[in-house]
Order: C-alpha cells, then sequence, then structure tokens
C-alpha cells in the first residue's frame, strides 16, 4: 500500500493505492498548528472508509509520499530561523538591490521591500574570484574568523554563504564553510554553489538564504512526522514532493529545504501529463487548479513539465524571488472565493480580493455578505446546496442572491441572473489571461493543448475557459479533486546536476565539454545507486543551457547525444537550439551561432510498480441524480438534468445542459457541450460550439 | 466625491470582458518581446513598449511599460504614419523612431503595424518600440548630449518609413541599417523580435475582430475611453483644486548651456470643479545646441507622467483620462515641440525628467498628501554605454550597463521605491548581475551598494544613492553617461528634504582619485576604475514627523549614523543607537 498526502491551506488530501492498483481519495481539515495532525487524521479517515484500523493499514504501507506548503507557509509568516548572510567584499547589498523591477509604475503607496536577511546580518568577507575562475584576491582567514565571531554574538541559528563566482570556483565558499564547521559547531550552513549552482548571484544569494533559514525547522519537522508515522505503525519510506516535481528522501530533502517551496502545486501537472496522455493521448497540456483563492496554471509541453527559476513568494517584484528553478506555476487571485465589484466608472471586476475561509461567501451564512464566485454559482443553479461537500454544509441562496443583487446586479441594472453570471464571465476571462500569459512565455498555442481541470471547484467554468482557449478537449479527472496528491502517487525520484561552462558554437570546446557531462553523469550514478536503488526504471537526460549571443536569457535544450565528439553533433544542438527557441518564441535566427552557459543533468528513478490511476469504484450507485434549474447566457433557466459523477458508465455520453456533480465537485456542462465517461474515470469534454463571448456582443 | 456609475448597463461587462482581452494582447506582445529581444538595454533595462491605438490614433491599451516611453507617443507616430502612407494595407510595417514626428528619440526604434480589415480599411495600429543598442550615431553612445545637431548627433533617421510589405522585409532599410549602426546583429536581433511581437498583435486583433466583430470593437473603444475619463475626473476630484509653479534645474553640461544650468519650470493648475489638470511648459528656454532637447511626445509625456504620479494609480491611462489632462507646449522649446535639425538624442532621461518631477512637486505643492518629491536625475556611468575592443577576442563591444542606479522619491503615503532608475522609468528596469556583466565584457566591478546617509530626508525618505566602482578587466574601456543631478541634487518637498546629489570619479592606478565631468565619453586604462555615484531622491514632509520605528529601522540596518539621525530627524539617542522614544516626543515637540 502507498499513501500520497498533499497538505493544502484548507484541506489534507490523501490519495491511498493498493496493492492491485486502485486508488481511493480521502480528505480532512488542515490543522495548521500542528500539521502532521492533520495528516493522521486523514489517514483516519481513510481507514475508517476502507473499513481497516489505521495502525493496520500504516503497517501495510511501502512508501508515504508527502507534498507540504508547510516551508512556503513558513516563509510568509516570517517564522524561519534567524540568518546570516556572508558575501564577497564590497557586495553587501545583493540581496536589497534584488534585480530591480517593479509593478504598477504609478503606484507610489507601496514601499521598497525588505531583503530576506536584514542587512544588520550580512557580512562581507574578503577574497576575490573572477569569472576565468582564476583568484584576483585571495580569501582572508582572519577576516572570516572575526565575522564568524560576530555571528556567535548575534547568535545566529543558519548561515548562508554567497560568493562571487563560487560557480565556478567553489574554493572560497568552501573554506568559508569549513571554518563555519568548525567554529560555529551546529549552526546549519548553505553553501550557494551547493544550493543552486546558477550565475547572477541575486539568485543565488537568495535560494541560499531561504534553503539555510529552513533547515532548523524543516529538519526537526520532517524527522517528527517520520518519527510519528512510525509510532502509528508506518514502517516504510518516507518521501517528499520537491518543487521540481520530483520526490526526495525525507531526510535529505530536510539538508536542502529549498526543494520544499513549490511542494505541492508542483505536483498537478504530473498528474495532468498522465491524464491528457491516457484520456486524450496528447502530451501537451495546460493543467489548471482551482482553489478558493487562487487558479494555479501549469503546464506540459511534449511530455516535458516547464520550469522556471523567476518564482516569486508573494507578489512579483514585491515579495521574494526564490531564484532556485521550480515547475512553472502562474497563480492568479481568482477561484470560487473571489469578490466581484464594481467600480465608481461602473465597471464589473472579480477578485483579486477574496473572502478566504472566513468570513467566505455570503452563502456560507459565516457573516459574509459580498458576492463571490461561488455565490454566483449558487445562484446560477450550478452548485446544489444541499450537497456541497457531500451535504456536510448548507449553504444559503437567498444569501448568495442578495450579495449579487446589491453589490452586481442593481450597480449594473442587471437581473440577478445576468449578473451572477457575468461574474462568472469575467472570472473565466481572468483565468483565460492567466493562461494565455503563461503560454505565451512557454511557448505553447493554447489550442493545441488539452485543459485539464483540477480542484473542487474547477468544473463551474471551465468549459467556457476551454471555448476561449479553442481547446480541443477540456478533461476533469475523477481525481481532479486531490490533484496535487495524485500527481505524487505518480512522481518518481528525481535529482539534477548543473555545472557553469561557458563555450560557443562557433568554437566549440568538445573536450571540456564531455568533461562536464561525464561529471554531471557520474554524479547521476551515484544518484541511481544510492538513493534510487531497487527503483524500477532510471533515466538520465542531459541539457544545455544556451542562448543567441548578447541574449541575456536562457533556455533550456535537452541534448541529442551525452557525448560531443563531432561538429555534426555540434551542429545538432545547434539545430535542437533553433526549434525551440522557435517553439517558445516564435522566431529563430537561422544564420546566428548560439552559447552555452551551463550543463544540466536530470536524473529520475520510477518507484510506482504500476501505471494508472482509477479510483475504486462504488457499488450500485444510481447515476441520475435528477434535475434542477439552471441559467445559461443566452439561454435562460432550463430544467437540467443532474447526474453522480462516480455512477456514469465508462463510454457513457452526457449532453449539454448538465450537471455532473460528485462529492469533491460540480461539472456544469452547458448547452452545446457533451461530456464523456472515460476508462479512466475522467470526464472527457467537447467544448462545443463557443458561445463564450455572446454578453460581450 | 463620487460619480454615479456613468456607462450604461451591459456596458459594465464588456468594458470589463474586452479592457481584459485589449490589455492581454498587448501584454502578449510585450511578453513576447522581453523574451525574444537581443540587447541587453531591451530585456534588463525592459527599454520597451507595446500598445494598441485606435483608427483615430488616440492611445487604448499598454503593457506594463515604463511610462515616458507611452503616453504619448504612438498616437503622434500613428498619426504621421497616416499621413506619410494614407493607403495602408495588410502586411505592411513601418519603421519609425523620429522626434520631429512622434517618436520619443531616435534610439527608440517603433515598429508600427496597421491592423486592416477584410475590405482594406484600416481599424488599429499596433506598436511595439524598442531602445537600441546602437543607432548609428557618430560615437558609440545612444544617448548623445553633446550632439549640436541631428548631423552632429548622426542617427539614421526614420520617419514612419516602410520597412515591411506583404509581410516580407524591405531589405533596403535592413541593409541601410546593417551599415550604419555598430552591433548590427544585437539591431537585427531586436528588430526580429518586434517584428514578432506587432505581428503577434495584429494576429490577436483579427482574431478578437473575427469573434466580436469590428463594430463591436469601436464600441467599446468608446465606452472605454467614457469610462476612463470619468475615472480621471473622479480622481482629479479627489484633489484639493489650486495652481503653482516649481522649477527644477539641469545641471550644466557643456559652454552652450546657459551658466547655472537649465532651469525647467512647469505650472500646474488642479480646476477641481471642472475636473482638469493643465500643465503649462510654455515659459521654458528655447531649444540649445545640444542632445537633451526633448521631443514633443517626451514633453507632453513627462507632463502627464508628473500628473499621472500624483493621482489616483488605479484611473487607466488611456486616450480617455487624458481628455481631463492639458498639456500646454511652444515650438523651439526645449520642454517643448522641437524642429528640426534640433538633436533630441537624450530626450527621454534628463529635461523630460525636469519636467515630470516639475509637475509633481507643484501638485505637492498646492496641498497636503498630493503629489511626489523629486526623483533623482541620471544618467550615472554605472548606467552608461560601455564599448571596447575585447583584447581576448578581439570583438568589438557596446551595451549599456544597469548596474547602478536608485532615485526614488519620498511619497504622501510611503517610503521611497528605491530603485525607480528616474521618473520616466518609474522602477522597471532590471538592475545588472554582476556575474553576468562580468562574463558578457571584460570589465570587473569592485563594489556596489548603497551609501549611508544619503537620503532624502523627511516622513517619508527619498532614495539612497547607490555608489559602484568598475573598470576594464583587461585592455582598456570607454565608458559614455549623462550624469546630470551633480549639482542640483533631486528635492524634497512639505518640509522634505533633498537626496544627496550625483557623482562621478576615477581612481587612477596609483590610488589617487580625479573627479570627472558630468557628461562625458571617458575612456579609463588598464588598471583604472570609474566611480559612480546614483542621485538619491527627495524626502516627503518634515523628517521630525517621521515614525520612530522607521527610524530605528535604518540605523538598525547601516543605512543611517547616529549623528545624522539625531541632528535631522531630531531623535534623542540612548546607549549609541537606541532611539528613547519619550526624550524624542519631548524633543521633537520644542521645535
Amino acid at each position: 500500500m502507498r499513501f500520497a498526502v498533499d497538505t493544502g491551506g484548507t484541506f489534507t488530501d490523501l490519495v491511498v493505492e493498493q496493492a492491485d492498483g486502485t486508488l481511493n481519495m480521502f480528505k480532512a481539515p488542515t490543522t495548521p498548528d500542528d500539521p502532521v495532525r492533520g495528516v493522521l487524521n486523514t489517514l483516519q479517515v481513510a481507514a475508517d472508509g476502507l473499513g481497516m484500523s489505521r495502525r493496520d493499514m500504516l503497517a501495510r504501507g511501502e512508501m508515504f509520499i508527502y507534498g507540504t506548503t508547510h516551508a512556503i507557509n513558513a516563509i510568509i509568516t516570517g517564522n524561519t530561523a534567524r540568518t546570516a548572510l556572508v558575501v564577497t567584499e564590497g557586495h553587501l547589498d545583493i540581496l536589497t538591490l534584488r534585480e530591480g523591477g517593479r509593478t504598477e509604475p504609478f503606484d507610489f503607496t507601496v514601499p521598497y521591500p525588505e531583503p530576506f536577511v536584514p542587512r544588520a546580518l550580512t557580512f562581507e568577507i574578503p577574497g576575490r574570484l573572477l569569472a576565468d575562475a582564476s583568484e584576483l584576491r585571495a580569501f582572508d582567514d582572519a577576516a572570516a574568523l572575526n565575522v564568524i565571531a560576530r555571528l556567535r554574538s548575534l547568535e545566529v541559528e543558519a548561515v548562508a554563504i554567497c560568493l562571487l563566482w563560487s560557480i565556478v570556483n567553489p574554493a572560497h565558499e568552501i573554506r568559508m564553510g569549513q571554518l563555519l564547521a568548525e567554529h560555529l559547531p551546529g549552526v546549519p550552513v548553505s553553501l550557494s554553489h551547493e544550493v543552486n549552482p546558477t550565475p547572477r548571484e541575486f539568485r543565488r544569494a537568495a535560494s541560499t538564504c531561504i534553503d539555510a533559514s529552513l533547515k532548523p525547522m524543516m529538519r526537526h519537522y520532517l524527522r517528527s512526522l517520520e518519527e510519528r508515522l512510525v509510532a502509528e505503525g508506518f514502517s516504510g519510506r518516507t518521501v517528499v514532493v520537491t518543487s521540481q516535481a520530483g520526490v526526495m528522501d525525507a531526510a535529505a530533502v530536510a539538508e536542502m529545504p529549498i526543494h520544499l517551496i513549490n511542494s505541492g502545486p508542483s505536483m498537478a501537472p504530473v498528474s495532468g501529463r498522465y491524464f491528457a496522455i491516457a484520456d486524450e493521448n496528447s502530451d501537451t497540456a495546460i493543467i489548471a487548479d482551482t482553489g478558493g483563492t487562487t487558479y494555479d496554471v501549469s503546464l506540459v509541453r511534449r511530455g516535458h513539465i516547464p520550469r522556471t527559476r523567476e518564482t516569486w513568494i508573494g507578489q512579483p517584484y514585491r515579495g521574494i524571488m526564490t531564484g532556485f528553478p521550480s515547475v512553472d506555476v502562474k497563480s492568479v487571485g481568482a477561484g470560487g472565493g473571489s469578490i466581484a465589484w464594481v467600480d465608481e466608472g461602473g465597471m464589473l471586476h472579480v477578485g483579486p480580493k477574496s473572502a478566504g475561509a472566513q468570513p467566505g461567501p455570503a452563502c456560507y451564512g459565516a457573516g459574509g455578505t459580498l458576492a463571490t464566485v461561488t455565490d454566483a454559482s449558487l445562484v446560477l443553479g450550478y452548485i446544489d446546496p444541499d450537497y456541497f461537500l457531500g451535504g456536510q454544509m448548507r449553504l444559503d441562496t437567498d444569501a448568495a442572491r442578495r450579495a449579487i443583487d446589491t453589490h452586481v446586479a442593481r450597480p449594473l441594472k442587471l437581473s440577478v441572473d445576468e449578473a451572477a453570471s457575468a461574474v462568472l464571465g469575467v472570472a473565466t476571462e481572468n483565468m483565460v489571461q492567466a493562461i494565455f500569459d503563461i503560454t505565451v512565455n512557454q511557448g505553447i498555442d493554447p489550442s493545441t493543448a488539452v485543459l485539464v481541470g483540477g480542484g473542487g471547484a474547477a468544473g463551474l467554468n471551465s468549459v467556457h475557459i476551454a471555448r476561449r482557449l479553442g481547446s480541443r478537449r477540456l478533461v476533469i479527472p475523477e481525481i481532479g479533486a486531490a490533484m496535487s496528491a495524485a500527481g505524487a502517487m505518480m512522481s518518481e525520484l528525481t535529482s539534477q546536476y548543473r555545472q557553469t561552462f561557458f563555450t560557443s558554437s562557433d568554437r566549440f570546446d568538445m573536450e571540456g565539454v564531455s568533461a562536464v557531462l561525464e561529471r554531471l553523469e557520474r554524479r547521476c550514478d551515484e544518484f541511481i545507486s544510492g538513493p534510487g536503488a531497487g527503483s524500477f526504471e532510471q533515466r538520465i537526460q542531459f541539457w544545455a543551457e544556451a542562448r543567441y549571443p548578447e541574449q541575456v536569457w536562457n533556455i533550456e535544450v535537452p541534448l541529442p547525444v551525452s557525448r560531443f565528439t563531432t561538429k555534426a553533433e555540434v551542429q545538432a544542438l545547434v539545430a535542437a537550439f533553433h526549434r525551440a527557441h522557435e517553439e517558445i518564441f516564435a522566431i529563430q535566427d537561422a544564420d546566428s551561432g548560439i552559447e552555452v552557459i551551463g550543463w544540466m543533468a536530470t536524473v529520475s528513478c520510477c518507484i510506482r510498480r504500476k501505471e494508472g490511476s482509477s479510483l475504486a469504484q462504488p457499488d450500485h450507485l444510481e447515476s441520475d441524480a435528477g434535475s434542477r434549474i439552471a441559467y445559461f447566457d443566452g439561454v435562460g433557466r432550463v430544467p437540467t438534468r443532474v447526474r453522480r459523477f462516480e455512477a456514469l458508465r465508462r463510454g457513457e455520453t452526457v449532453e449539454g445542459p448538465a450537471i455532473v456533480e460528485s462529492s469533491f465537485t460540480s461539472v456544469v456542462i452547458p448547452p452545446g457541450a457533451s461530456a464523456e465517461r472515460r476508462p479512466s474515470g475522467s470526464l472527457s469534454i467537447s467544448q462545443g460550439i463557443s458561445r463564450a463571448t455572446r454578453s460581450i456582443q | 466625491m463620487t460619480s454615479a456609475p456613468h456607462t450604461s448597463t451591459a456596458n459594465g461587462v464588456r468594458l470589463a470582458l474586452l479592457n481584459n482581452r485589449l490589455e492581454g494582447i498587448a501584454r502578449k506582445m510585450a511578453n513576447t518581446l522581453l523574451r525574444t529581444g537581443r540587447s541587453g538595454v531591451l530585456s534588463v533595462a525592459r527599454d520597451f513598449s507595446c500598445c494598441i491605438v485606435t483608427a483615430n490614433d488616440e492611445l487604448l491599451a499598454t503593457a506594463e511599460s515604463l511610462p515616458i516611453h507611452v503616453l504619448s507617443g504612438p498616437d503622434l507616430m500613428a498619426r504621421s504614419m497616416k499621413q506619410f502612407h494614407p493607403e495602408l494595407r495588410a502586411g505592411d510595417a513601418f519603421l519609425h523612431n523620429s522626434p520631429y514626428h512622434g517618436c520619443s528619440h531616435p534610439a527608440d526604434h517603433t515598429l508600427l503595424v496597421p491592423v486592416i480589415d477584410a475590405n482594406g480599411r484600416h481599424r488599429f495600429t499596433v506598436v511595439a518600440k524598442a531602445h537600441q543598442a546602437d543607432c548609428g550615431n557618430s560615437i558609440p553612445t545612444t544617448y548623445m548630449g553633446s550632439a549640436k545637431d541631428v548631423y552632429e548627433e548622426g542617427a539614421l533617421i526614420f520617419p514612419a518609413v516602410q520597412v515591411q510589405r506583404g509581410y516580407q522585409n524591405i531589405d533596403d532599410i535592413v541593409r541601410m541599417c546593417r551599415m550604419r549602426i555598430r552591433v548590427p546583429d544585437q539591431w537585427w536581433g531586436d528588430f526580429l523580435a518586434m517584428v514578432g511581437a506587432a505581428r503577434i498583435g495584429e494576429r490577436e486583433m483579427l482574431a478578437l475582430a473575427e469573434e466580436v466583430g469590428w463594430d463591436t470593437l469601436d464600441a467599446h473603444a468608446r465606452d472605454f475611453f467614457d469610462y476612463s475619463e470619468q475615472r480621471m475626473i473622479a480622481a482629479i476630484g479627489r484633489l484639493q483644486g489650486g495652481s503653482a509653479r516649481s522649477q527644477s534645474t539641469h545641471d550644466r553640461f557643456f559652454d552652450t548651456m546657459p551658466e547655472g544650468g537649465v532651469t525647467i519650470g512647469a505650472t500646474v493648475n488642479i480646476d477641481s470643479a471642472r475636473a482638469m489638470i493643465t500643465v503649462d511648459l510654455t515659459d521654458n528656454p528655447d531649444c540649445l545646441p545640444i542632445g537633451l532637447n526633448l521631443s514633443e511626445a517626451c514633453a507632453r509625456t513627462a507632463a502627464m507622467v508628473g500628473v499621472f504620479n500624483s493621482v489616483d494609480h488605479a484611473v487607466p491611462k488611456n486616450a480617455g483620462s487624458f481628455r481631463r489632462i492639458d498639456v500646454k507646449l511652444r515650438r523651439n522649446c526645449i520642454a517643448g515641440i522641437p524642429e528640426h535639425p534640433t538633436s533630441c538624442s537624450v530626450a527621454t532621461t534628463n529635461i523630460a525628467d525636469r519636467v515630470a518631477n516639475s509637475v509633481q512637486t507643484a501638485i505637492a505643492s498646492i496641498g497636503e498628501g498630493m503629489g511626489l518629491a523629486e526623483c533623482g536625475a541620471v544618467i550615472p556611468p554605472a548606467v552608461g554605454v560601455i564599448s571596447g575592443i575585447d583584447p581576448d577576442t578581439q570583438q568589438p563591444f557596446v551595451n549599456q550597463l544597469f548596474l547602478g542606479f536608485s532615485g526614488g522619491a519620498g511619497a504622501p503615503h510611503a517610503d521611497a521605491w528605491q530603485t525607480i532608475a528616474h521618473v520616466g522609468n518609474a522602477g522597471l528596469c532590471f538592475q545588472d548581475s554582476v556575474e553576468i556583466d562580468e562574463m558578457r565584457h571584460p570589465i570587473y566591478v569592485h563594489r556596489r551598494g548603497f551609501v549611508p546617509d544619503t537620503e532624502g530626508a523627511g516622513r517619508h525618505t527619498g532614495a539612497r544613492s547607490i555608489f559602484v566602482e568598475f573598470g576594464p578587466l583587461r585592455g582598456s574601456l570607454e565608458v559614455g553617461y549623462v550624469s546630470d543631478g551633480a549639482v542640483h541634487g533631486p528635492k524634497g518637498v512639505r518640509g522634505g528634504l533633498s537626496g544627496a546629489p550625483a557623482a562621478q570619479n576615477r581612481r587612477r592606478v596609483d590610488g589617487s582619485v580625479e573627479e570627472l565631468p558630468p557628461c562625458a565619453q571617458v575612456t579609463l586604462a588598464p588598471g583604472e576604475r570609474v566611480l559612480s555615484y546614483s542621485c538619491g531622491g527627495g524626502g516627503y514632509g518634515p523628517p521630525e514627523q517621521r515614525a520612530v520605528e522607521a527610524i530605528q529601522h535604518d540605523l538598525d540596518e547601516g543605512y543611517l549614523s547616529p549623528d545624522r539621525a539625531a541632528r535631522i530627524y531630531h531623535v534623542v539617542l540612548i546607549a549609541g543607537r537606541r532611539i528613547d522614544p519619550d526624550l524624542t516626543r519631548r524633543r521633537r515637540e520644542s521645535i
């Protein structure tokens, strides 16, 4: 038995895989004061559901796969260790200067962001290396010891070291690390060339500071998680989801917790990739996860999940940039709780403010009076007030109507139905723009991709989003309400290694590059025989980080070979770069050579015996759940059949208008669209003729 | 004052949907341009803009762009395109960089693509503009302050010259540029990026029209302009009315400039009842035989930047809100409408910044909680153009660095955004990574960081100065810069004090330091370094009103010395660096 858990902001999701490969999905509330308790509670819900004791269930477990927002929450709330930063003399303000950049150029109400490590805890040490790895000025042990004495007196709890050009010559960082180990034992240290070996000192410093600041608590947290699981009877292996859409052993990730920043959301594209192929035979997909407050979009491009180093915690340019490679996820403030409002000029807006979980939408009856997307969906008849969260919560339709009427319908002189429909229309457009932003940056034409909808609120407007994108097909996996946990179940043990080594296509250093690739491959092999021992399948992929001469940003190109020995092989790399550049940016400069800045190897070890992801089937459920009145744009209020998601037969087709409901989600099939149940259990929806912009004309 | 919603029923929804779509198109253009650009000035400094202009040459939608690029200019350029090419066809594209016909300055190559419907009717113009690493000037800089006219400046000028027909390049133009621009491959890369961006904009506009119809788009444009005007009316209504004149003096760079520098003044009148803001720039000196004269686009835009920095930032910036701003300009005026062959080589920064600063400080002087202090001036050597020949590879190089700028102004409700660059950039510019610069060019960055005690003191502080020391790693290095603000630093408002002035020095091989001129093309010999100090920014409100916690923070972080804290902010320190709040309150009350 294997367990995959994703601790989110509101719910802790659990997917259990039985020995025969069938899956079961469970949810329990997240317990922020002690997240492990929420994990154990969810395991209890599962044990109850599967009719066994929790101890018996855990005793059968081979693997526990954990996705957690614990690390990012610690950063957002400022509950990280008191961390110092050591930098090259003359460059005290790396973290404060950042990389410049600002958003909303006319807004002078937002002050300049504070650095992640205060200037008062940043220290300069003499010694300077250059881009060609030569030493301009030697490291100074005496000066370093002075700094260490100050660190001790300031009682720092973690130390980050980021020295210029350590990526080509780590000698000074290593020496500083040795001195710290000797003179400040017990205080965790992170070295930038190990944490994030990439040029751009700010990004490296940012990752290293975050990594160091998380070490004390994540060491403690992950150890306590493992201990408590063991105490409850678990004796298998515990692995943790990383920002790169892989998993690592808990003990290893505790020593490099920077990997945990996007633990959780990074898994949505892993399950999206599976369903896009299983249900629609497509290797390109857009995965949209709709939560209560945010809409998270990620991608699969020809089987690969694109990554980015520009990951922000908080708002871009105002929050904290991690500088660390992570699955590219675009988040916008659009979800079930997003608030609809009309400005003083009479224009409708939805979000970015959210009613959150408290007080929540007006229909929750918990004190909220503002109109939200959930209220609009309830007014339109898309949500069953008596069957929300499987009937755990009763919704107040009158309160929802009042909120929509007061805050949207009256100011816009619309009927309540029209107003509610407009709220969903504007929310849809916000989501569509988020998809355009990430797809244009990653060079994907949305109309050629399958749209995969996850999260409890995905079904409300995903067909409209698919219509706007011109998607070939919309897939709502049955397990979509736990997309990240499902992805974690399918994930592989991964690691990546990187080395900076500059060469250009016109003066390609074959020997130098081959030596780099050999070193990288050796590290991958060590991983395979170490953490990857006993895995079912192993893969190594080499990458070049390349650009046209004078370009500033690089793109990652998979290498066509694992060593370079002939000119033709170099030409093949150049051709692969041109193709990749055209794919992402729509242009190529075919006559130009290329420059390669760095080289990378990714290793993945498959740890799951079996592909596939079908939920266990319920016994004898009636698929017809009656009908109710729902409003559709351009049609008005019409009787709409309601069907039970889990009871639909494989291959059965549902024509719109219809609503397909489960305890976890409600999928609206508007007139013109039709849905078919796939063998995997997913609903595969054909969007039908586009009517998305009716309200515009 | 809140006005009743002005627009009719369903339009509140259509406005939201279509505005979102149009901004999305402009953003898609900008993302494409940012990602594909070759030169650092484009991909690092974000010195580019993308926008959509109506068939009547009214600015409709923009991607987030540096303000000096886009408020006015695209409208003027689109108009000149139509004037010179009355018959526009699908597949046409025009290269425009003429400051005499609506462009900001000659380094800002602009690609204009008319969007033509199936009946051959011109519906919209999409605009992609990007500052080039080189534009063929007589010396390797795109900011040639010393140019006495456009002939000495030497830039190739393209007044809406056709560069594509039937979606194919007109290679004559491309060859001209390649023969004259120092880094032809970089230019070509940026040109391709602009073409890509403009064509994506065109394609998306055609697809949108296919979906909703051209008439709907036209109706939306009308409604959106009205809506934006209403927002502007409401925003002006919340300001205190009044009139004020404020001045800002550009340092003297050359003998051809008046003793004491060029003083720029703006008279601002806020008419709350009529909801109009008038900016009069006519009472300013005539054009001078230098490269600092403003183009019409920059004169108008700089005035509007000062206004929009002072009103609710949520007001949309387009031809609708612009109806409520009247900018009065004069021909042959340094901050007005230049006449050929006046040089406007440096039009986007120096004098333009003095205009915007004059406007926002004038507004600050009208009422408490309004306007903004002065942002710092530019362009210090650390943001200059470097050039030379790499002794290792014998390859020539030229590029603009972005190693150290600050300049943010104190605001009514917040401290400065430190890295604002200058008022016309608004901080969108990225700062270079030391490692990336050292990898790309044979240079060495010895130091960079904030200079303590250089902030514009105030209730809300202006930015601190940034110091950068750099030079050639091997061989020699040329650095061109146009550094205003050494004499006339950024002024504070409403009792706020000035931020630190700019400075630039050369450190010789023997370690001695000599002062460098404010505007120069300096050659650094092997082993020499330039010391570049950016301007800080002015403070807002009296320093003695600054919150004690904020001062303590500045002390703790090493930005502020105890001596300056006591002297300027009137705090009482105990045990060296701790502020005593009670003693401080009493001391401040006794002022």
